[in-house]
């Protein structure tokens, strides 16, 4: 049994759908994370697991439990505010402390679990600070503190770490993923951010437009997309329009503007009709002298280079459009100059196509 | 800033300074100057207009119905103002500007034009210009001043810590009392004393709804200095703005140990 299942849930502020006959099942000790552009419902489904929306149909089941109509104050469920949210007039341990308070627990209990709780989040000395006091990751590991403390039966996480500066971001998103793996806690972690989705999840569940399109783990989700949404979403991908002329036992042939063919791999679609095919940019291969392959193989010009210092970025010119290519900054890769004329190719199990 | 304009502002500072102030300092003046008239020289400090007040019981009587009435109209105009705040802020309701604007509009009625109005409107319903009438009008009156400060607070006010209490475990009722009102507190605090002070002092909005049982304290003062002006009325009017400036101290320095970042 799931410990949450989201059943076919719809949420409408006036007329718009935000959440739209939406279904999730997330497995106990699961990280999940919900990645989408902004405004595709992944806040509002969290704020719904959480109970602070309602939902127009659907129901919400914890632990076999319909939640649907419980009211947020006795979910048991921890939430990690995009803003902390942390309470400005109480110090930190009385912040973490506040649930067990609100549970009216014995002094003994609540100091015990405060301190349990900051030392997980290594604030051991801080206790006694105000917020107001504290740097913004601190403050966010204090709001992390504090919905754990209650010991839920399920942690929400709603942009963490977006009000933090890069490197910070990375130390907190490996921390949030070490307390997560350390107390077994099932977790749901709202993002934007790709990389931190990929980085953290189990499952990463990629919403648009108030549905989830794709529930996969992370390589699934950036080798395997399911949809063109999803594959030009995640990562970055080179997009080639077309029209379908073969398509036999998940292989197809497209025809692009440029009267030049595509191979790629994809569900069968009907010869003629318009496809697009998105290939990773990372995954093009650049060569001087013509590649021994037979497919996706075509003459280019370097129009434009970007030395990123991990990768450059080289801009290449073919008849049907551009290629952009990500190549790592390594001797074994041949470094190439604008306006050279050179080769490019990718393989067809990397290029997915999907009706236009 | 520059020399020339640091100076301008500082004098700039002064004189509005001195301008409310002065005033003050004059009446404070007169109360310890043994001269029996105002305006006079100094002719030497005297407490002798203190202990006169001592001997008419009657300033000391509307001095507590004064504070009674202030204390009451202020507990009713901070409640109705956080309610009204609270709710203009929180729910955003579709007209909520002009509700805002309504709740205001108190202020903007000649206060001697309210003092009347009700009169007339007791007699029509039949009930007497008693305590409680006296109360509710001053209410309704420094109300929009306690509404003005609540709003001013629940700009800043972050409603998801809301949130995070309910989603913590608290209930409604929790949530109130350990998260809304404490970091309310210094909206609320100050409202109340604006409130306490401004329907302490007032005149006009009591001249017709009072009655020798119910005379708060500035219109025993206005009817004392009908008839003649001596020192005394300096030294009541001493010891009310003494004891306003010490609250205001005291509230503001209670306050501020916690609740100003």
């Amino acid at each position: 049994m799931p410990t949450l299942n989201l059943d076919r849930v719809t949420k409408r502020f006036q007329n718009t759908v935000v959440v739209d006959d939406l279904s999730l099942a997330v497995e106990n000790g699961e990280f999940v994370c919900l990645l989408g552009p902004s405004g595709c419902g992944k806040t509002t489904t969290l704020r719904i697991i959480a109970g602070f929306e309602s939902v127009d149909t659907g129901h919400v089941r914890l632990d076999g439990a319909d939640i649907t109509r419980t009211p947020p104050q006795r979910r048991d469920i921890g939430f990690v505010f995009q803003q902390y949210a942390l309470f400005p007039h109480l110090t930190v341990a009385e912040n973490v402390g506040f649930g067990l308070k609100m549970r009216r627990q014995p002094r003994g209990v609540i100091d015990e679990a405060v301190s349990k709780a900051l030392n997980m989040v290594r604030l051991d000395q801080l206790g006694e600070r105000y917020p107001r006091q504290l740097s913004g990751g601190q403050q966010q590991r204090v709001a992390l503190a504090r919905s754990l403390a209650i010991r839920p039966h399920l942690l929400l996480l709603d942009e963490p770490l977006s009000n933090l500066d890069a490197q910070l971001r990375d130390e907190m998103r490996d921390e949030i993923r070490r307390i997560q793996r350390d107390t077994g806690i099932t977790a749901i972690f709202v993002t934007h951010d790709q990389s931190e989705a990929l980085a953290l999840a189990d499952r990463v569940a990629v919403m648009a437009s108030g549905r989830i399109l794709q529930m996969d783990d992370p390589s699934s989700i950036y080798e395997a997309p399911q949809t063109r949404f999803v594959g030009s979403f995640i990562g970055q991908s080179n997009i080639l329009k077309g029209t379908v002329k073969t398509s036999a036992r998940g292989q197809v042939e497209m025809m692009t503007a440029g009267g030049q063919i595509v191979v790629g791999c994809g569900r069968d679609l009907a010869v003629g009709s318009s496809a697009a095919a998105l290939f990773k940019k990372e995954r093009v291969i650049l060569t001087r002298s013509r590649p021994s392959q037979q497919v996706n193989v075509f003459r280019c010009e370097v129009e434009d280079l970007t030395y990123l210092g991990h990768t450059i970025s080289y801009r290449c010119g073919i008849p049907q459009g551009t290629i952009d290519a990500l190549v790592p900054n390594h001797p074994s890769f041949e470094r190439f100059s604008r306006n050279d004329k050179i080769f490019v190719h990718w393989s067809s199990d990397d290029c997915q196509v999907f009706p236009e | 800033m520059n020399r020339a304009a640091a100076i301008a502002r500082g004098l700039y500072i002064a004189v509005i300074y001195g301008f409310v102030l002065l005033p003050l300092v004059v009446i404070v003046f007169i109360s310890v100057n043994q001269a029996s008239t105002f305006p006079s020289r100094f002719e030497g400090l005297t407490g002798k207009w203190y202990q006169a007040i001592l001997d008419h019981p009657e300033f000391l009587i509307a001095a507590r119905t004064s504070a009674t009435v202030a204390l009451l109209a202020a507990i009713i105009a901070v409640v109705v103002a956080f309610l009204a705040g609270y709710a203009l802020v929180r729910n955003k309701p579709r007209h909520g500007h002009v509700l805002e604007t309504a709740l205001m509009t108190p202020l903007l009625v000649p206060q001697i034009v309210i003092s009347l109005a009700m009169l007339q409107f007791a007699n029509i319903i039949g009930i007497g210009t008693d305590l409680a009438g006296l109360v509710a009008v001053h209410a309704v009156h420094v109300m929009p001043f306690a509404l003005r400060l609540v709003l001013t607070g629940l700009a800043r006010y972050n409603f998801a810590l809301e949130e995070a209490a309910l989603g913590l475990g608290a209930s409604w009722w929790s949530t109130w009392r350990h998260v809304t009102i404490p970091i309310l507190r210094p909206s609320i605090v100050a409202g109340f004393t604006f409130c306490f002070i401004l329907s302490f002092v007032n005149l006009p909005i009591s001249l017709f709804l009072t009655n020798p049982h119910t005379a708060t304290l500035p219109i025993v003062m206005f009817a004392y200095m009908e008839s003649r002006i001596d020192p005394m009325i300096a030294a009541i009017a001493s010891v009310a703005v003494i004891v306003a400036a010490l609250v205001t101290l005291l509230l503001e320095q209670t306050l501020r140990i916690r609740l100003v970042d």
